[in-house]
């Protein structure tokens, strides 16, 4: 096995074993990064010099004995909406053409102090407003989209373009393009990692998290960055945790709810199936399947919108009047709609908010999580504006993608998306698991486990458009 | 359209209010879209809010409580 190949678990166990060196490893996924980024687009900037540099600065402290653990020398991708200090955060945009951030994010200085060597910036859907990532092409599928808005992150682990990658997530942006591509995708709770320095699409629904090849990978990544920071005021005042899950797979007493509605509806069949089975795998390690109703989901989108596009279009009031002509059009007309939203359309986007998430407390009070597709549909051709439906409804693209994930936003619970298998053409499907608040380690848990009893994932197989 | 669509020169007038001059050929395109968010945010107006205090963020800590009670 090539080491950019490795999984972030595998890859930290060679190098603290002295099998892998940090320098073979930053050299063998920058060549794949050379060999595959001309078809994949999934980075802004590569920043190869910085990483060997910080590759053989991580080799001579871990020869000295001065390992930090396991994200020591491990090669690894963020989001072009999270400042790295003296780098540009182009938010995929033109309106940061001459951006420069004078300091580290907070995941950004976590992940140095934990020794990871930074690639690079991946691509972001501009602003993070959007699904689809359109800079970017599917790591299975180059004339499919990469999903959005993290396409570059989820690109660039399934590719093998980076051994893991930071994403953020507003209504889907860290899952839908780790369902699309194949990887696992982590939304924690709302505040479990801190958001200074991070670009804001919306406020009250933004978060930061993971981008893996495993279960495991991404609790290691969330154990390196989960701690208050005062900076953001949505920071949780939650101690260090070790969110590592156990080795075994016996799930016995694990409750999961499985929705009766919403969730499986206006889903492709082949996304249902593999989803249906992954459940059923979950069952037969021992977990008790027990029917859910998903509460209020007439108000999902509405609730979602009304937070999200009025708090869009705040962040950029100023430039939205000094060069809207920099944006692209998808983003800036939304933000200008945004302007004719009122007050009260705010306020009772928020009661809603505070409606759902007593009801969905409720709810999962009876289970300890929910099971259900991340995406209803695996990866569209690039350009593609619709899904037809088997009944003739037709959605958008972006509206059915985000329709399944905002709901964890919205509530702000943690989700999990996990690979659950390939439709007929080859494209990946994701299942996420929805669990109670700061409850990712049960998410975890019951994710491992099912990656376990699951032959091994290769990375994709990136095939030319057709 | 509903009644309470807007033209496109509500629309630009609206957008002025809010401090943000449209260009003339943003008119009609900001309309159509204002509408559109319109009509899915206008659900909300069905649900009987009664006490109900809005959630400018969602606190977890909170929630994790409610949950063990």
């Amino acid at each position: 096995m090539r080491p950019y190949e490795l999984s972030l678990t595998a890859a930290a166990e060679a190098i603290r074993t002295r099998q892998l060196s940090p320098v073979e490893l930053a050299d063998s996924v920058l060549e794949r990064i050379a060999h595959l980024e001309p078809r994949l687009q999934a980075y802004v900037t590569v920043t190869a010099g910085r990483a060997r540099e910080a590759a053989r600065e991580a080799e001579r402290d871990i020869v000295a004995g001065r390992r930090l653990g396991p994200l020591h020398g491990i090669p690894m991708g963020v989001k072009d909406l999270i400042d790295v200090a003296g780098t540009a955060t182009s938010a995929g945009s033109r309106v940061r053409a001459d951006h420069r951030a004078q300091g580290d994010s907070t995941v950004a200085a976590r992940l140095a102090a934990a020794g990871a060597v930074l690639l690079g910036k991946t691509q972001t859907h501009e602003f993070a407003y959007g699904l689809t990532t359109p800079q970017t092409n599917n790591a299975w599928d180059t004339g499919r989209v990469a999903g959005g808005s993290s396409g570059g992150s989820a690109v660039a682990v399934a590719a093998g373009m980076a051994t893991f990658a930071l994403g953020t997530d507003t209504g889907g942006s860290i899952r839908v393009p780790s369902a699309l591509n194949g990887v696992v995708g982590l939304k924690p709770t709302y505040g479990l990692l801190p958001r200074h320095g991070v670009t804001s699409l919306s406020w009250s629904l933004d978060h930061v998290g993971p981008i893996t090849r495993t279960v495991e990978d991404a609790s290691l990544v969330l154990t390196a960055l989960a701690e208050h920071d005062p900076r953001d005021p949505a920071s949780l005042p939650t101690p260090a945790t070790d969110y590592r899950p156990d080795a075994g797979t016996d799930l016995t007493g694990l409750r999961v709810g499985v929705p009766r509605n919403y969730y499986f509806d206006h889903v492709d069949p082949e996304v249902e199936a593999a989803v249906r089975r992954a459940v059923d795998q979950l069952q037969a390690l021992g977990a008790r399947l027990v029917e859910v109703e998903i509460p209020m989901t007439r108000y999902i989108q509405a609730t979602h919108w009304g937070l999200m596009v009025p708090e869009a279009t705040a962040y950029h009031e100023a430039t939205l009047r000094t060069v809207p002509e920099l944006y692209q059009a998808d983003v800036r007309i939304l933000l200008e709609a945004g302007e004719l939203m009122t007050a009260g359309d705010y306020l009772r986007a928020q009661r809603s908010r505070t409606l759902m998430r007593q009801e969905w407390a409720r709810m999962l009070r009876e289970v300890d999580l929910i099971a259900a597709p991340t995406v209803p549909a695996t990866a569209v051709r690039a350009g593609q504006e619709t899904i037809t439906w088997a009944d003739g409804t037709v959605e958008g693209v972006s509206d059915a993608y985000v329709r399944l994930s905002s709901p964890a936003n919205i509530t702000g619970i943690p989700s999990l998306s996990v690979p659950v298998g390939q439709d007929a053409a080859g494209l990946p499907i994701g299942m996420q698991l929805l669990g109670r608040p700061l409850q990712e380690s049960v998410l975890l848990r019951a994710g491992h486990a099912y990656e376990q009893t699951q032959p091994a994932r290769d990375l994709a197989r990136v095939r030319a458009a057709h | 359209m509903p009644d309470t669509a807007l033209t496109p020169p509500e629309a630009a007038r609206w957008a002025a209010r809010a401090g943000l001059p449209l260009p003339a050929d943003r008119h009609a395109a900001v309309a159509a879209t204002a509408d559109h968010i319109h009509s899915v945010v206008s659900l909300l107006r069905e649900l009987d809010f009664g006490e109900t205090v809005p959630a400018a963020a969602y606190r977890a800590g909170q929630e994790a409580h409610d949950a063990t009670v």
